[in-house]
Parts: structure tokens; C-alpha cells; sequence
């Protein structure tokens, strides 16, 4: 039960518009100078170059952090829409 | 070579056909009402037309030549995914409510309607989307020309395309052109949303994906031994350019342009007109968007995954970069698979003729709505209308390709793929400012949004479109190495004396810091006006729900209105049956559905035939004026204007003039909200229109007197206007009785009497006095005169002025309803205020209070006291006092004065100066109890309170103490000897019952340690949560345990006990204690 709760909480945080926008302005960081700069080496890694390494593999996991993200909407859109059914109500 | 060429239009013609089927099951499915575009899958692959031949060509084509910043194009999208929630989900939600078209029309609205503003947008759009179109037209004949000429081609050498210009190009831009046209604009009765071309984009995207697999896994899998493979080769054998294109070096990108052109792409996928159009316009569920959000970034990821080993393979197998672009098709045919460069050619098709197909509607749709469409609207509507502006539009379609065909042929030939869709990119990221701001920003207003977009695109042409045509040698080479008239700071790819930035970022720089720059200053220094004020709060506030009661009025014109509008406004003058008739029998000619949306080719023709079948009932000047401000104020809240005439129903008997002025006398009650301007111009209105010399308001006040309210006219002076009593006018009088107008016809056929104050039968030929009421409730008269007229007051006419002065009667209600409202608030601030007046008065009475209790103790040798008193209220009844006698004797005294109120208290001042004047004279406890009972009798009987007393008298020399009760609460006295508590009592009848009592007087001696509390009910009746009493037996505990402590700290250990005990750690009733310990 106290779990649920926490979990919920969780998701409910996650569906927040600040969450989805600190996480685009993150993304819009990590894929500039000088956060770059670090991967930015002539060096390969399992013969990937750094760099291009980097790119899909941070592109892949904001796709994951999307999907998560997706999966909280559910809760999140109840939540608007008992609000704007308790608005119209008025 | 023949064969090859008729075997790959044989395959293309396949696809094309099978393309035109899918189109056409897609619009055969949604006549059936059974849609196979509603679904999130189709939604998201017709996002994917943002995949254009660039793709496949440009991306691979840079990333051999530049390095990695070709993935930014798409992961910039993919980051902007992340805001479609509230971004996206907003513009969705608006373009739905308002029937938005385009983006010009998206931002257009927002900022008032503005067709100004919407034809801007629609040319930046043009001039910016053609060099992209161009890119995809290139893109298809090269590849077709590589295809047919020469499939053995050395990978490096482009095919010779002069050749194919002629042939490919053109008939590329046909084919494109027949597509096009074919699901962008079918049909008259073309609606928002294109189901064809959805499910053929949807398809396209599908194709794209597959083609693009499979060539990147052939080369990866099949060609090499995976990706490892690839770049360990191209580390081995060119380990120079392996770093280059590896890494971000000054040399090739730089972090500049890489910004620039992370903004750029995160930009176009919200801005470029066909992002636009099937994210927002053709949407039909915002929910899609959940699935979008990671489905479209995961398609984009594998579209490039394998780019950069096509690059590196491409390189390695032909020893250089030229021709990068065309690796994707040029590798396969090296190594003998044309199956496989075919594949690509279908992707690169799909791609290109996607990208074509939408953009070109997308645009056209701008042109027709925003440079055509208010232009039409002027002329006389003619039954050839709906097909002209049906070919309009296709002939927008066309011309924007061929544009694109010219600037392709002009210039499209000296650039490399990526670098033309960047230009266009970096056209529309103009419309970003005013497009989110207009979103978030209130103040954000038309002119900011217009000069900056303007000043932004100027510096676009100036800085990017300009040296691409410098380049193509159209223009002269002199303005790019010289400047502008040999300025040198006016250089267009180092504008302002920038040279350390590359073209591209100079003209982002330049035109975002203008744009933003004049958005901003332009919009905080001028002002909104009302539409603009109106449209912002449907952008801005859309997911508010007040907003949600209007979400289904909100249409206007250029955009669909369905049929049911107009027969709503129909039915409401000529009724419903038969307008429902009419409209039926009109719609069966021209094949338009019942409820269904009127497309923008139809609208000046119905409009037409609107007002012709209200100008059979109103009249013509009425029946446009109905209709135009009908269409206009569509959503706006003038909407329940048009209701009143519900009630109205016109029947044939009256005229079209009493129509008029209905409509006219509704329109000047309804505008304003202002009584008296609506007083003024209702007067003025029928003063002008009927020729009166004289028309007044009169309305009823508190002091029932009719008071003149308004009075128009030219003969103002000649009459009186002073308040009148209804019984001073007979007219007047017998209106207020049977609440019917009064009127005279011809003054010269009644005599004049007297006693018609408000009626000057000898100045007026006609006059009129109309009951203002409602309901049967009368508000005031409206009297109306004419001097020079007679017979004017008609029955209609009477009936006409009758419900009108009724729609009057409903405005000053209303008035007055307010006028109550804000009185009522007034008085409730004013009981506020003197509540806190009060409440202040009474801090004022406690700060006394709390001053005539001792705060010093009296210090006497061998004896110690404590005291302390805590009210729950401002003022208490609770009080004590010492009072040191000669040769170390003290009295003291705890009292309680029934009840907390101010009465209490101010028996308890009186209580305190009696005793005070007493205690010289009197000496014994029991006498001064009797005195104080007999003096403050009569007051206390009268004020019906009591007063409950303890009085000690204590000697230390003797230490004996005398004591006397008065009906008081007893004391408790910790006597050391016997280590426990005894209670002291002493006979007594509260003080204020009787009038002379005897008070029983005790002794008792005391021994040093012992303790004595004296105290109000208030400590022993504390009460906890369940109801518990703290009583005296907790008391008495207390005492004991705490007997050795000072005085002062028994006290307080007694009160935090008390508090722990209390209910919530709150004092419920006031309590007072006094310690005396014997030392």
C-alpha cells in the first residue's frame, strides 16, 4: 500500500511539465559545448569512435527516458481530466 | 542501357500506382466512416515526412565529408520530443478548437487575425521551403540519372547531369506534380484533413525505413564484417580523415555551427509548414502524441544508424569523398547489386515525393487562405467560384514546385544537398519567436511578431538565399567579397564585421538576435488591441477550462463553418422547419453533407445564399449586416447577441425596417456594459431613426419617484425634468397600473389639462410613454415625442418600442443587480473593518487587564509567592492580589468572576477598586469578604454575575494563617509534616447571591516548607482529548512532588503540565494560580 503510494508519487513527479522540460534543456546540454568536449577525442571505444558513441548512445537512452516518461501520462492525464470535469462543473 | 531505363519506370509506375491505391482505399475507408488513418501508428509515420532524400543522400554525404554534425538534424527533433507533451498537445489543442490551417493561419490568429501577418508568414514560407523542394528534385533525377545512364559508373564520378536536367528533372517535377495535386487537392469538397495523403505518407515512411535498412545492413553485414569492421578499416587506411570525421574540429564544424545547427533542427520539426500540417492540422487525437514521443525519435535512430558506415564504406571502396552524397546508391551498383540501389531509389522516391506532396499543400493552402482567399471574398460571389478557387489552390501546388524546378536548375547544382536544406531550415526558424511566444507570452503582440519575423527573414535573404545565388553566378561575385556597394562590413556571410563565424551561424545570429530583439521591444511598447487581447487568451489559456464552455463556438471566416451554424442563425428569423427546408433543398443542389464542415471553396456562394433567404424576411442592408457580423463575431462573445432573436420569430406582418431596428436597438443594448452609454445611444438611435425631437429614460429609485435617467433630443430644454411622481401625470399613473403604454396620436384632439407634468400635450403633436418592465416588474418609462408628427404610434410600432423598452428593462436589472453587489461588498467591508476596530479595542482592554494584576511580588521575610494568569479570551474574569500589611502580615486574594466576557472583566476592575478601598479599614478575611458582597451586591445582581472569592491573611511572625471563602474552589495546602496535600475550606456563599452573608473565618499555623496554591477553576478543569478533567488529585500530585522547588518554578512546572494535559496543548478556559511557600 505505502509502496503504491510512493510509486505513484514517483510517476506523478515524473508527468510533471517541469520534469519533461528540465529533462529537454539537460538534453540540449549534454549535446553541446563544452559538456561535448569531454567525448570529443580521437579515441575509440570497441572500435566505435568516442564521439559518435556518445551521440547514439545518449540518443538511445533519451529514447528510453521518453518511453518511461510516456507510460506516466496515464496518470497524469486523469488527473486533468477530473480537473476540467470538476471545472466544467461549476 | 534501354532496358535498364524501362525496366526502373516500370518499377516506379508500379509504386506510383500502388500508391494511388492506398490514397484512394484511405478516402474509400473514411466515406465509410471507418478511417485507417485514426490510429497513433499512421500518426507517427506521417511524422516521419520530416525524412526527406536528405536522409539518405545529404546525411550520408556529410558525414563523409564533415563529420558527425549531419546526426544533429535529427537528434535535435528527438530532444524536442521531449516538450511535445505540453508543446505539441497545446498547439494541437489549439489548432483543433479554432480550426487552424496552417501555420501562417496558426500564428496569424494568434496575433489578431492578421492578414498581414499571415501573408508574411505564407512568403517566408515560400521563399524558404523553395530551395528545399529543389534539394528533393535533385535528389530523385541524379539518382535516376545514376540509375539509367550508368550503373557500372566509377563511384566517384557524377553522372554527366546536364543531359538529365531536361529530361529526369522535369518530368520528376511533373510526376510530382500530378501526385501532388492528386491528394492535396482532389476535390471541391476538400476538408481540413487529407485522409489520402495521410495513409500515402504513412505508407512512404514505412518504405523509407525498410530501404534504409536494408542498404545499411548490406553494406555493414554483407559488404564488411559489421560496424567494428568499417571503422577500424577507415582508422587503418586513412587515419587523418578518420580523426576529422570522428570528431568536432574548427576545421570542419566547429562548436558555432554545431549550435546553430542543434537550434535549427529542433526548430524545423515544430516550424517547417509540412511538420506542421501532419503534426497539428491532420492530427485527430491528441493522445497519439504519448506514443510519438519516443516512437518518432526510435524511427529517426534507425534511419541514421547506419549512415556513418555507408559514409566510411563508401570512402574505402572508392578512395575518396567525392560524390558522398550518392553513396547509398552508388555502392550497391559498384558491387553488381541493383536490386539494391533500386531499393534506395524507391526509399529516396518515397522520401522526396513525401516531402514534396505535403509541403506543397501545406503551402498552397497558406497562398489560397492568406494571399488569395480575402481578395475573393470582395467580389461578387458567381456559381463558378467554388472551382476557381479549387484550381487555385492547384495551381499553387504546381507553382511551387516549379519554383523549386527553377531554383534547381539555377542554383540547386553548386551545393551540396545538406547545405540547401539548411538554408530552408534556417528561413522558417524565423517564425520561431513570435510562434512561442505567442504560445506562453501574453504581452506578445502583432507588430513585434511582424517586424520580426520581417527583420529576421530580411536578414535570411540578405545573408543565405542571396550568396546562394552569388554562388550559382546568377548574381555577382563582387557582393560577397566587397559587401553591399563595396561596404565591407555589409558582406553577407560576415555581416557587421563577423568573420569568425561560418555562413550559416552568421545569418542565425544576425536574424534571431533581430528577430527576438524587435518581437520583444515592439511587443512591450505597443499595445494589443481587443481581437488580439481575445486570440491570446484561446492560445495562451486554451488548457483552462473556463476557456472549455466557447470550445465549440470558436470558428471564423476563411475557415470551415458547417452547415449547421448558418441554419442555427437561419432558423432563428425565419424559424426552424423552414429553415431547415431551406437549407436542405440548397444543399441537395450543390453536394455539400448536412453537418458537414462548408470548405473555404463553398463559403462565398453559401454566404451568398444566406443573406438572399434572410433579405427575404430583413431586407437586404440587414440581412448582410446580420450575416457579415454573424460570420465575424462567429466564437466571439457577441454570440448570445444573436439569440435574442430567437424569441423574435419575425412574422410576415412585420416590416423589415422594425426588423432592422431590432437588430440595431439589440446590438447598442447588448455592447455596451455601461448603463448610461446604453441609455444615451438607444435614445439617440431612435431619435435619429423615427425623427423624434425628444425621447427620455425614466426610472424608478429608492425613494419610488421616477428620476430622469437620460434625455436626448432637441426639444431637451422645453420639459421637465425633474423627479416625478407617478400620480402627477394621469399618463404616467395609468401606466404604473395596468403596465401598458400610454400614447397619444394627435395632441390637438384633447384638450390640455392640467395635472400631465410629464406629458406637455402642448408643445408635442405625438408622444408615447412605454413601461420599461419585465417579468411584470416595472422598472421605468421610456417617453418618447415628436412635435411635428402625427399618427406616428402604430400597433407594430407601439409592439416594436415595447420590446425593446423590455430588452432595456434586462440591461437595468442587470445594472442594478451590480450596483447591489458592490453595495453589499462595501457593507461587508465596512463590518470588517469595525470588527477589527473591535478586536483591536478589546487587545487594548486585555493589555489593562493584565496591567492591574500584580507583576511584582511582594517580598516579605518567610514567605515566597508565585502568581501567574493565562486568558483564553482578550479579557478574562480571573484576578488576584496581595496586599502587605504592617509587622510581616500579608493578605491575598484569588477571585473568579463568572463568565469571560466584558462584563467579567469590568466587575473584576470594579471588584479590585472596592477591595483596594477596603483593606485600610477592615482587617479580617471574613469581614472583608461581607463588606465587598455588600457592596458589589446590587451591581452584580444587576449585571447577572458572581463572583467566587478566596481571602488569606497570613503573619509570619506567627505564622498563622487566617482564612475566609467565598464559595471559591479550595485552595490546596502541602503541609511538609504530612508530605501531602490538604484541601482548606472554609463556609461561604458566593459573593452576588445574597445580599448579607456570614463568612465562616479558620486558622490554621503553618510550618516552614510548606505550600500553599491558591487557584481558578480553570487549572482543575482543563480538559484533555478524551474529555478527562486535569482535577485536583493531578494537582495535588504535582504539588507534592514539586514542594522543594521555589515558588517560581512550582508554578511553572504546574502550567507546562497542565499544557501537556490540555487538548491540543490550548488553554480552554482561563486559569490563574498563586503559590505561597513558608520559608
Amino acid at each position: 500500500m505505502k509502496l503504491a503510494s510512493k510509486k505513484e508519487k514517483l510517476l506523478q513527479i515524473l508527468g510533471l511539465t517541469e520534469t519533461w522540460t528540465c529533462f529537454f534543456i539537460l538534453g540540449f546540454i549534454m549535446m553541446d559545448y563544452p559538456f561535448l568536449d569531454i567525448f570529443n577525442k580521437n579515441f575509440s571505444i570497441f572500435n566505435i569512435p568516442y564521439l559518435y558513441f556518445y551521440l547514439f548512445g545518449g540518443w538511445f537512452v533519451s529514447i528510453c527516458v521518453i518511453y518511461l516518461f510516456s507510460r506516466t501520462i496515464s496518470i497524469s492525464n486523469r488527473e486533468t481530466e477530473t480537473n476540467t470535469e470538476d471545472g466544467e462543473g461549476k | 542501357m534501354t532496358s535498364n531505363f524501362e525496366s526502373i519506370i516500370y518499377i516506379l509506375s508500379g509504386y506510383v500506382v500502388i500508391l494511388f491505391l492506398i490514397g484512394y482505399y484511405a478516402h474509400y475507408r473514411y466515406k465509410q466512416g471507418k478511417s485507417i488513418v485514426k490510429n497513433s501508428s499512421v500518426y507517427i509515420l506521417s511524422i516521419t515526412v520530416f525524412c526527406t532524400s536528405w536522409t539518405f543522400y545529404g546525411s550520408i554525404g556529410r558525414a563523409a565529408t564533415f563529420g558527425p554534425d549531419f546526426i544533429l538534424i535529427f537528434l535535435g527533433p528527438s530532444t524536442t520530443a521531449f516538450t511535445w507533451w505540453f508543446l505539441l498537445r497545446k498547439i494541437i489543442r489549439i489548432t483543433k478548437e479554432n480550426n487552424i490551417t496552417s501555420i501562417a493561419d496558426f500564428i496569424s490568429s494568434r496575433y489578431g487575425k492578421s492578414q498581414l501577418l499571415g501573408a508574411i508568414i505564407t512568403a517566408v514560407s515560400i521563399l524558404g521551403m523553395i530551395p528545399y523542394i529543389a534539394l528533393q528534385l535533385k535528389a530523385v533525377s541524379i539518382s535516376f540519372g545514376i540509375l539509367t545512364e550508368k550503373s557500372s559508373l566509377i563511384l566517384t564520378k557524377i553522372p554527366d547531369i546536364d543531359r538529365f536536367i531536361n529530361t529526369t528533372g522535369f518530368f520528376t517535377a511533373l510526376l510530382l506534380i500530378i501526385l501532388g495535386v492528386t491528394f492535396g487537392a482532389s476535390s471541391i469538397k476538400s476538408v481540413r484533413r487529407h485522409e489520402g495523403l495521410t495513409a500515402v505518407i504513412a505508407f512512404q515512411g514505412l518504405v523509407k525505413l525498410f530501404s534504409m535498412l536494408v542498404i545499411g545492413i548490406f553494406v555493414t553485414y554483407y559488404l564488411f564484417d559489421g560496424f567494428q569492421d568499417i571503422f577500424r578499416r577507415m582508422a587503418s587506411a586513412k587515419p587523418q580523415l578518420f580523426t576529422e570525421l570522428t570528431t568536432i574540429t574548427a576545421s570542419t564544424t566547429g562548436y558555432a555551427s554545431w549550435l546553430t545547427i542543434l537550434l535549427l533542427s529542433m526548430g524545423s520539426i515544430m516550424l517547417l509548414p509540412r511538420q506542421f500540417h501532419v503534426m497539428a492540422v491532420e492530427n485527430s487525437d491528441e493522445t497519439y502524441i504519448k506514443s510519438a514521443m519516443w516512437k518518432f525519435p526510435a524511427y529517426l535512430f534507425l534511419m541514421n544508424l547506419f549512415v556513418v558506415p555507408i559514409a566510411f564504406a563508401g570512402i574505402l571502396l572508392s578512395n575518396s569523398t567525392t560524390g558522398a552524397d550518392y553513396f547509398a546508391l552508388t555502392i550497391p551498383l559498384h558491387t553488381n547489386y541493383p536490386q539494391i540501389a533500386l531499393l534506395t531509389f524507391i526509399g529516396v522516391f518515397s522520401a522526396a515525393s513525401g516531402m514534396i506532396m505535403t509541403e506543397s499543400l501545406a503551402i498552397s493552402t497558406m497562398i489560397l487562405n492568406h494571399l488569395l482567399m480575402p481578395a475573393v471574398l470582395k467580389l461578387k460571389p458567381r456559381n463558378w467560384f467554388p472551382l476557381l478557387l479549387l484550381n487555385l489552390k492547384r495551381i499553387g501546388i504546381i507553382s511551387i514546385i516549379l519554383l523549386g524546378y527553377l531554383y534547381y536548375r539555377i542554383v540547386a547544382e553548386t551545393y551540396m544537398l545538406a547545405d540547401i536544406g539548411l538554408i530552408s531550415f534556417a528561413a522558417l526558424i524565423q517564425l520561431a519567436p513570435a510562434f512561442l511566444g505567442g504560445l506562453y507570452w501574453r504581452r506578445g503582440n502583432k507588430n513585434g511578431a511582424i517586424i520580426g519575423i520581417t527583420a529576421g527573414f530580411l536578414i535570411w535573404f540578405y545573408t543565405l538565399l542571396l550568396p546562394s545565388f552569388v554562388k550559382a553566378g546568377v548574381l555577382s561575385n563582387n557582393i560577397l567579397t566587397n559587401g553591399f556597394f563595396n561596404i565591407s562590413i555589409l558582406k553577407p556571410t560576415a555581416l557587421f564585421g563577423i568573420t569568425s563565424l561560418d555562413p550559416l551561424s552568421n545569418c542565425m545570429f544576425w536574424s534571431m538576435f533581430l528577430n527576438i530583439g524587435s518581437y520583444i521591444f515592439f511587443s512591450i511598447a505597443t499595445k494589443q488591441n481587443e481581437t488580439e487581447k481575445e486570440q491570446v487568451k484561446r492560445f495562451v489559456d486554451v488548457f483552462n477550462t473556463q476557456n472549455k464552455e466557447n470550445r465549440d463556438e470558436t470558428k471564423w471566416l476563411s475557415k470551415p463553418i458547417t452547415t449547421t451554424d448558418f441554419a442555427n442563425l437561419v432558423s432563428k428569423f425565419i424559424g426552424e422547419s423552414q429553415a431547415n427546408e431551406v437549407i436542405g433543398k440548397y444543399l441537395s443542389t450543390q453536394k455539400i453533407d448536412k453537418n458537414e464542415m462548408i470548405s473555404e471553396f463553398e463559403l462565398p456562394n453559401f454566404k451568398r445564399f444566406i443573406e438572399r433567404t434572410l433579405a427575404g424576411s430583413i431586407g437586404t442592408p440587414a440581412a448582410r449586416a446580420v450575416v457579415d457580423s454573424f460570420i465575424s463575431d462567429m466564437g466571439s462573445y457577441m454570440e448570445p447577441f444573436y439569440d435574442a432573436f430567437k424569441s423574435v420569430r419575425s412574422s410576415l406582418e412585420e416590416s423589415r425596417e422594425a426588423l432592422y431596428v431590432r437588430l440595431k436597438a439589440s446590438e447598442i443594448i447588448n455592447r455596451s456594459t455601461n448603463l448610461q452609454d446604453t441609455m444615451d445611444n438607444l435614445l439617440n438611435f431612435l431619435n435619429r431613426e423615427f425623427k423624434f425631437d425628444l425621447s427620455i429614460i425614466r426610472t424608478f429609485e429608492e425613494d419610488d419617484l421616477l428620476h430622469v435617467r437620460s434625455a436626448k433630443g432637441v426639444m431637451k430644454n422645453r420639459v421637465n425634468l425633474d423627479k416625478l411622481k407617478p400620480i402627477d401625470d394621469q399618463f404616467i399613473n395609468q401606466l404604473v397600473m395596468n403596465r401598458k403604454f400610454q400614447f397619444v396620436n394627435n395632441s390637438r384632439n384633447i384638450q390640455h389639462k392640467p395635472g400631465l407634468s410629464a406629458t406637455p400635450t402642448d408643445i408635442f403633436l405625438s408622444l408615447a410613454h412605454i413601461p420599461i418592465n419585465r417579468g411584470g416588474k416595472l422598472t421605468g418609462v421610456l417617453s418618447l415625442f415628436s412635435a411635428s408628427i402625427t399618427g406616428l404610434f402604430t400597433k407594430q410600432f407601439l409592439s416594436l418600442l415595447q420590446s425593446l423598452a423590455s430588452q432595456l428593462a434586462q440591461a437595468i436589472e442587470l445594472d442594478k443587480e451590480r450596483a447591489a453587489k458592490e453595495k453589499e461588498q462595501k457593507e461587508k467591508e465596512i463590518a470588517l473593518m469595525k470588527n477589527a476596530r473591535v478586536t483591536r479595542d478589546m487587545e487594548l482592554a486585555k493589555q489593562i487587564q493584565l496591567a492591574l494584576l500584580p507583576y511584582v511580588m511582594p517580598e516579605i521575610p518567610g514567605v515566597s509567592f508565585a502568581a501567574f494568569s493565562a486568558s483564553t479570551a482578550h479579557i478574562g474574569g480571573d484576578y488576584y492580589d496581595f496586599f502587605p500589611r504592617e509587622n510581616g502580615v500579608i493578605d491575598t486574594v484569588i477571585a473568579d468572576v463568572s463568565g469571560h466576557n466584558v462584563g467579567a472583566a469590568l466587575i473584576m476592575t470594579e471588584t479590585r477598586s472596592v477591595l483596594r478601598s477596603q483593606i485600610a479599614t477592615i482587617s479580617n478575611p471574613s469581614a472583608i469578604l461581607a463588606k465587598l458582597n455588600e457592596m458589589l451586591f446590587h451591581d452584580l445582581s444587576r449585571a447577572e454575575l458572581f463572583i467566587t472569592m478566596f481571602y488569606i491573611k497570613y503573619d509570619t511572625k506567627t505564622y498563622t494563617l487566617t482564612y475566609s471563602s467565598a464559595g471559591h474552589n479550595h485552595p490546596l495546602l502541602y503541609r511538609i509534616a504530612e508530605k501531602r496535600c490538604i484541601p482548606l475550606d472554609a463556609e461561604g456563599l458566593i459573593i452576588g447571591v445574597k445580599r448579607e452573608v456570614n463568612f465562616e473565618e479558620k486558622h490554621i499555623k503553618l510550618e516552614s516548607g510548606d505550600v500553599l496554591l491558591l487557584y481558578t477553576d480553570g487549572l482543575t478543569e482543563m480538559a484533555n482529548l478524551n474529555g478527562d478533567m486535569f482535577g485536583t488529585e493531578r494537582v495535588s500530585q504535582l504539588l507534592e512532588r514539586n514542594h522543594a522547588e521555589s515558588a517560581n518554578k512550582i508554578i511553572k512546572t504546574l502550567f507546562s503540565e497542565v499544557l501537556n494535559f490540555a487538548a491540543e496543548g490550548i488553554l480552554q478556559v482561563d486559569t490563574s494560580m498563586v503559590i505561597m511557600k513558608i520559608e
